[in-house]
């Protein structure tokens, strides 16, 4: 039988390479089609219907693995990367393949032998497909579910300011918008208190009063006053915070 | 005297402190017969003016918690003269239930008491403060061999990173499986690769230690650096490096530029269809140099994590430079990221 399949790389020369080799190794193969970006993956996927994908995992657009995760029902994907950062030898190899930049042809010859295995045994997809790129896609830095707030635009005369959220000290409410103070000073960021505590990470920053969040890594200490508040103080800053009442209880294991 | 004074523990040690200072002035009336009473009255009400002055400090500066010597000598004054009221009170009253003793009859013999109360719990006060005061720089220089300690590991660090940084396997597999390829189908291409890879690592190598360069060799090699890029990327990359002579030969520190433009592009122009441009700038102004890089990318996503080469940067810029330099990023306009690096002329 013959096979279909589709090559995906943002970078011509390597699809060019790729195409190749895969000639030399795998003549009868079709490649009947090329795709530069995540995108053009789908569409591709779609409209001709190969039963393999070789998939850079850097593309712009959609990336190699959230590709993987729309068209893993419809074909068997070999996933080509540069350098593997992800660990992926973890993965089950029948369920998905794996290729390292540049391509190898004794690597090649490996996983086309186990493709055309695979293929003539049943040419649907296996069903754990989905799930294992599920799990590489877990093993993504940055992608285990972490959706806080990373970068704090903040108004600077005529310009827009990016500030690492972790430089933050602590907020402190202005009106309908919120002032945010670093080392470096004040600024001023165009968002409501409100807006700002539902997307920070709770474990990072605790909201401390109505109108107060603060970094929990520069906290330096928190003491009681006589009316029963809190009096929290920031390492390397001389203002004193007021803790409310009903936050109190954040600190009780301090 | 620090705000960490009022902990049960100290408060505990002082007490101590006060029950046994308190005594040794007893003994020391008794003995010199600055006083006509017997041992135990002399106790009795020493120990009462003791432990009220004391108690009435130690409410005081847990209340206002004084960061300043002003406040914190008025706390000390209010505390000597109400605990001795106070002790005044105390001490016959104890006397009179307990041994039936009546101590003063009369308004005047009050003075001598009063007298040495402000004498001896001035004196006894004084020795609280010079403790703490100890205490107080003890933890200073423990403080500053901390702060000096962890900024030669900052450094440490920094270099350790810096290595690391140079040399990205993504990028460095990316280009040679590009090399690989041209050889076949474009030799000409593949070779000035080659020589680009080969220039960028020979340079990047020899900046695993910050000696110092000028701008222009640096520039050189993010150029090289950019030119491989441009080979990988097609029309999807275009740049563009301003560096007027004036500042050319400036010297300005290794690998501080590279991760900028290492992020410019990757979380920039590769993630975005249809790229964009990088664009480098180095300015002067009087007393410092300031660089630029500019992407038209599709700029940070507020999620994006805050890259290891970015953080990097602040931190050396802080490390070389302290307050005098500055490393800013901004939004680009239209749209994409703009990066600020100004280091003082040296």
């Amino acid at each position: 039988m013959i096979y279909k399949a589709i090559v995906a790389d943002d970078e011509k020369e390597l699809r060019t390479y790729l195409k190749s080799i895969l000639s030399e190794v795998w003549p009868e193969l079709i490649i009947c089609g090329e795709a530069k970006n995540g995108k053009e993956t789908l569409e591709l996927v779609e409209s001709k219907r190969p039963q393999i994908a070789f998939l850079d995992i850097r593309m712009p657009g959609l990336s190699g693995m959230e590709v993987a995760k729309k068209i893993a029902g419809l074909c068997r994907i070999v996933f080509v990367t540069a350098f593997d950062q992800y660990a992926v030898e973890a993965f089950e190899k029948d369920a998905v393949d794996y290729l390292l930049k540049p391509v190898s042809k004794e690597r090649l010859i490996q996983t086309v032998q186990r493709l055309k295995n695979q293929l003539d045994a049943s040419t649907e997809p296996p069903a754990r497909l989905a799930e294992v790129v599920e799990q590489v896609l877990s093993k993504l830095p940055g992608r285990g579910g972490s959706d806080f707030l990373r970068w704090i635009k903040t108004q600077n005369k005529d310009s827009i300011r990016l500030i690492p959220v972790e430089e933050a000290d602590y907020f402190k409410a202005e009106d309908k918008y919120t002032l945010v103070i670093t080392k470096e000073g004040e600024s001023l960021i165009k968002k409501s208190i409100k807006e700002l505590a539902q997307e920070l990470d709770p474990g990072q920053f605790w909201q401390i009063h109505r109108g107060t969040i603060v970094n929990v890594s520069k906290i330096d200490k928190v003491s009681r006053s006589l009316t029963g508040r809190g009096i929290l103080k920031l390492k390397e800053r001389p203002e004193l915070l007021t803790v409310s009442r009903n936050y109190l209880h954040l600190f009780k294991q301090m | 005297m620090d705000t960490h004074y009022i902990t049960p523990r100290n408060v505990l040690k002082d007490l101590v402190y006060t029950i046994i200072i308190s005594a040794v002035i007893a003994a020391f009336l008794t003995l010199t017969g600055i006083t006509t009473k017997s041992f135990v009255i002399n106790l009795i009400v020493s120990q009462s003016f003791g432990l009220s002055i004391f108690s009435i400090i130690i409410f005081l500066l847990w209340i206002f918690k004084p960061e300043k010597t002003a406040p914190l000598a008025f706390i000390v004054l209010i505390g000597i003269a109400s605990g001795i009221l106070i002790g005044l009170q105390i001490g016959p009253f104890v006397l009179l239930r307990i041994f039936s003793i009546v101590l003063w009859q009369q308004e005047k013999s009050l003075l001598q008491p009063i007298i040495l109360g402000i004498t001896f719990g001035s004196v006894a006060t004084y020795f609280f403060y010079a403790k703490a005061r100890l205490r107080v720089s003890m933890g200073e220089l423990q403080q500053e061999r901390i702060k000096r300690l962890s900024s030669e590991k900052e450094a440490l660090e920094a270099n350790l990173r810096l290595l690391q940084a140079q040399i990205e396997p993504h990028f460095l597999f990316n280009t040679l499986s590009n090399v690989l390829s041209l050889i076949d189908t474009d030799p000409a291409s593949g070779k000035s690769m080659l020589v680009d890879l080969i220039h960028y690592l020979r340079t990047s190598l020899s900046r695993t230690f910050p000696d110092p360069i000028t701008l222009d060799q640096e520039m050189d090699m993010i150029k090289a650096y950019l030119n491989i890029q441009k080979i990988r990327m097609g029309e999807r990359l275009h740049f563009k490096i301003e560096l007027p002579d004036a500042v050319s030969k400036h010297p300005f520190p290794p690998m501080l530029l590279q991760p900028l433009v290492e992020n410019a592009l990757k979380h920039g122009l590769e993630p975005k269809m249809e790229g964009g441009e990088i664009m480098i700038k180095a300015t002067e102004e009087e007393d410092l140099i300031r660089v630029e890089v500019m992407d038209t990318g599709c700029g940070f996503s507020s999620l994006h994590n805050a890259g290891v080469g970015i953080g990097n940067v602040k931190e050396r810029i802080k490390l070389l430079y302290g307050e005098k330099g500055r490393f800013i990023i901004e939004e680009n306009k239209p749209n994409g990221v703009r990066a600020i690096i100004e280091v003082p002329k040296q």
